[in-house]
């Protein structure tokens, strides 16, 4: 069953870049979702005991103490310390296309960055390991899985710190990372994947064959989904400079068509490998990704 | 030529920089984005910058030549011709050919000055050429061949004509068609050219030029013969500054009889008198004179011959006194011996007991009444217009449309209805200011606006020429073939019953130009200037014999000679003969805005410009989609 929740409306991205750092951020994103949530994502992870709670509706009743309902006539549930032995990859691309973002809306990079810190919010919650590798032709940070208390905030200062600039190669790096898992998790790989489909498809599915879940967080930009320039425009390649005048309404069919086959293809290939693929529109909440985490997540497990 | 109907309408043409400056405006700096799809816009068909320029440079271009259309139509464009192409300038010569310069060698300086003013003219004028003397004539119409109009001037003879200013302006007005232009006058600047209180009227901005061919030499000329019961007297005018003994010979039926010997003072007249000669006879006086003009120098005369013509008006009882006052004191207007008509009444009823030889010794017939016209005067005035008289028929109270009809016989379409016509003050106006009847309201046709006519009758019919209107519509003077006569018949009467017309100073001249027009045709004078001789006379002095032997008048003998006003070397100075002329504000110019209009009309080149703008937008919307 899917991750939903429908009690109150997701943050609106504009909101979240708003917030002061990173840490805020993914605090809101994250603590907000799990207050939404109909059932607890954190069921059956530990045996540790932590603390009684009184009932209240939503929560799960084999969570309901039984023999303190009989002392107190009460109903208290039982709450465990969550503990897991997974470890979760994030993958971020800082490679210079992440770079774009129309002006009503966070950049590529600032929204995937801010899915990475939530991302590792989340799971240093629930005592996932989570690494960080992020990565443009080559890897340029990467921090290793860990699920210390004190790891969050080395991956958060680690997010802060990225800056986007280079050319991008999404494979290499996969391989690179493939390459050094030893323990079976999630990768989570957050990117435009404006690099050539088939290398990257192979790279992820590099990951599969190493036994390793993988989710893909395709994260574009409004404006790159809907092409909405209406005047005769100079582009720019963010990463290699290059120029080119195109007159939108010239061009948008063949940019949209291609755009759409880009995206169709990834969802197709990947799906056909058991890769999660989720197309993120940074104007659409972050919580969204968190909910396609948490679905696949709970499938590694 | 293109010209426009309302050019002001062209000035919308400055819409046509509407488009240009929202193209500049509008002109927006090239958009730039740093995006990082590029790769993706690299594989599609991208347009490139020069075409896109180039598509926006058409697009503009659409714009601006729509509007530019646009203004075009509303300007109602047409290709001028005629009257209607007043932008080119237009040089009319009115070359003077009386017989004031046949003198030796004068003529050929006339045609020399002419040809001149041909040359000079502006470039680009069109040039014509009118040569006048009592009348004008067009020699050369205008147009853009100069060496047509020298042609025409080469051409040119003098004749035995009058000095007639009026009758070349008035030519050349015509000729320029309300457009601006130059009259050059070639003349010898006569004062006589001008009658007296005659102007011209000219269009308005029109250049009059005068090209002086110089005074009239030394000359001799027989400006009078009069006949008298028992001697024959010669007027022998001496019009140099020195006196001069004058050769006068007489020739009877062109037989030399005597000669005689007349001294003449500086620019004086002195008479030669000769005993009497056979009535009927037709005589010939010339005089001596080598180096002056050859024209003046003779003159004829039928001795025995009456000088007026006999106008018979036809009343209800004949006393003219009563029945016809103010027609009877307009035609014998002045001393008895200076009227210009001899005036006779008869009542309708006694007209039965005329002969038909009696009738026709009248030059022109006055109908102002049917009253007691029977059968037998209907007859009689029937063969007199058939057999080429004239007559005047004033529709008033006492004309019977039905008698008019059976007068003028079965051929006649004329219809005349004198009752049944409501009571409506109207004015008169002339159709056709050219016709002989109007003559001397050249210029001045309003005038005859002035007169009132309460009532009228209705006149018309389908072989009548409109000389006149009323200012309701209707026929107010018509002309009707009848025979070889003519017939005019004016929608009311001539007594100030029905209108004022007899107390209009236009009243007098009216009446005799048409009376003098009416007997033209059967003309009973016995001498006649060469420009007013009858139908069918050679322009040329001399003794002719006119009319018909089949005919009940028969034949007679008329003299015809020059006017010797002609001979007088009295001179205007330009400024007086510039003064006579009057610029008439747009007297052409509705001319030429009428033609103007009629060819636009033809034409329909708006719609054309309209249609074309049209499609220029169709096509500006199709590459404007593709451009968005």
């Amino acid at each position: 069953m899917p991750w939903t929740a429908h009690d109150r409306p997701f943050l609106d991205p504009a909101v979240v870049a708003r917030l002061g750092t990173l840490e805020l951020k993914a605090r809101t994103v994250v603590e907000g979702l799990l207050s939404g949530l109909h059932r607890s994502p954190f069921k059956g992870f530990s045996v540790e005991f932590a603390e009684y709670r009184q009932y209240i509706p939503g929560d799960d009743l084999h969570t309901i103490d039984w023999k303190v309902y009989a002392r107190s006539d009460r109903y208290y549930i039982k709450k465990f310390e969550e503990e897991t032995n997974l470890d979760c990859h994030l993958m971020l691309d800082v490679s210079g296309s992440m770079g774009y973002g129309s002006h009503h809306s966070m950049s590529k990079f600032e929204y995937g960055a801010c899915l990475a810190a939530s991302l590792g919010y989340l799971m240093n919650r629930q005592r996932d390991a989570v690494g960080l590798t992020a990565f443009d032709e080559n890897i340029v940070a990467m921090l290793p899985a860990s699920s210390r208390p004190g790891h969050l905030l080395a991956l958060l200062v680690t997010l802060d710190r990225l800056k986007t600039a280079h050319k991008t190669d999404v494979a290499k790096p996969l391989h690179l990372l493939a390459d050094t898992l030893t323990k079976r998790g999630i990768v989570v790989l957050i990117s435009d994947l404006l690099d050539n489909p088939e290398e990257i498809i192979r790279g992820l599915k590099h990951f599969q064959f190493r036994g390793v879940d993988v989710i893909v967080f395709h994260v574009l930009d409004h404006d790159e989904i809907e092409f909405p320039f209406e005047r005769a425009t100079r582009f720019e390649d963010l990463e290699t400079s290059e120029e080119i005048m195109a007159v939108p309404g010239a061009v948008r069919a063949h940019y949209l068509e291609q755009m759409g086959g880009l995206i169709e293809r990834y969802r197709r290939e990947l799906g056909a490998c058991g890769i999660d693929y989720q197309l993120l529109d940074t104007n659409r909440p972050l919580e969204l990704a968190l909910l396609a985490y948490l679905s696949t997540r709970s499938r590694a497990l | 030529m293109l010209s426009f109907l309302s050019p002001l309408f062209l000035a919308g043409a400055a819409l046509a920089a509407v488009p240009i400056v929202l193209h500049l405006l509008k002109r927006e700096p090239e958009a730039r984005v740093k995006f990082a799809a590029v790769r993706l816009l690299k594989q599609a068909p991208v347009e490139h910058t020069e075409k896109r320029h180039l598509r926006e440079l058409l697009l503009l271009a659409l714009r601006i030549t729509a509007l530019l259309l646009l203004a075009l139509a509303f300007a109602r464009p047409f290709f001028a011709t005629g009257a209607a192409l007043g932008s080119s300038g237009l040089t009319i010569v009115a070359l003077d050919r009386s017989y004031s310069v046949s003198a030796p060698g004068r003529f050929e300086r006339a045609k020399q000055l002419a040809k001149d003013a041909i040359a000079g003219a502006p470039a680009g004028d069109l040039v014509g050429v009118v040569t006048f003397a009592d009348e004008a004539e067009i020699a050369a119409k205008p147009s853009a061949d100069r060496v047509l109009a020298a042609a025409a001037i080469d051409q040119a003879v003098p004749g035995f004509g009058a000095t007639r200013y009026r009758a070349a302006l008035s030519a050349a007005a015509q000729n320029l068609n309300g457009r601006k232009g130059t009259i050059v006058v070639v003349t010898d600047l006569q004062e006589n050219g001008w009658d007296a209180g005659d102007r011209a009227s000219v269009p308005e901005g029109t250049t009059i030029a005068v090209a002086d061919v110089g005074a009239m030499p030394p000359n001799l000329a027989v400006t009078a013969v009069r006949p008298l019961a028992d001697r024959l007297v010669a007027t022998v005018h001496n019009g140099s500054t020195r006196a001069r003994d004058a050769r006068v010979h007489l020739a009877i039926d062109n037989r030399p009889a005597v000669d005689a010997t007349v001294p003449l003072g500086p620019n004086q007249s002195a008479e030669a008198t000769f005993a009497g000669a056979p009535r009927g006879a037709a005589a010939t006086v010339t005089v001596d004179d080598v180096d002056g003009i050859q024209a003046d120098n003779v003159r004829y005369a039928v001795l025995g011959g009456t000088n007026k013509p006999s106008v018979l008006v036809i009343s209800g009882s004949g006393d003219l006194g009563r029945d016809a006052f103010y027609v009877q004191h307009a035609l014998a207007a002045g001393t008895p011996a200076a009227a210009a008509f001899q005036v006779t009444g008869v009542g309708g009823a006694q007209l039965s007991a005329w002969s038909e030889d009696r009738l026709a010794s009248h030059a022109a017939v006055v109908l102002l009444s049917t009253r007691g016209l029977e059968r037998r005067g209907r007859e009689l005035l029937g063969a007199y217009t058939r057999n080429g008289g004239g007559m005047l028929v004033a529709a008033g109270a006492d004309v019977d449309g039905s008698i008019i009809a059976d007068v003028l016989g079965a051929g006649s379409t004329l219809r005349v209805v004198t009752t049944g016509t409501r009571p409506e003050p109207r004015a008169l106006a002339p159709t056709d200011v050219r016709h002989p009847v109007f003559q001397p309201f050249a210029g001045n046709a309003a005038t005859l606006g002035l007169v009132t006519f309460q009532n009228a009758s209705r006149i018309g019919g389908t072989g009548c020429q409109t000389l006149a209107r009323f200012t309701t519509g209707d026929e107010a003077l018509v002309e009707c073939p009848s025979g070889d006569g003519r017939t005019l018949v004016l929608a009311s009467d001539l007594d100030n019953r029905w209108n004022d017309f007899p107390l209009h100073a236009t009243f007098v001249p009216f009446l005799h130009e048409v009376v003098r027009y009416l007997a033209s045709a059967r003309a009973h004078a016995s001498e006649y200037f060469v420009g007013d001789a009858p139908a069918g006379v050679q322009r040329a002095p001399g003794i002719v014999t006119v009319g018909d032997p089949a005919v009940a008048a028969g034949t007679r003998r008329i003299a015809v000679n020059v006017d010797p006003r002609e001979a007088d070397p009295a001179r205007i100075t330009v400024e007086d003969f510039q003064s006579a002329v009057t610029r008439l504000k747009a007297a052409g110019g509705v001319e030429a805005r009428v033609e103007a209009r009629q060819q636009e009309d033809r034409q329909h080149l708006w719609q054309y410009a309209l249609a074309l703008m049209v499609l220029l937008l169709a096509g500006e919307g199709l590459l404007a989609a593709r451009t968005a």
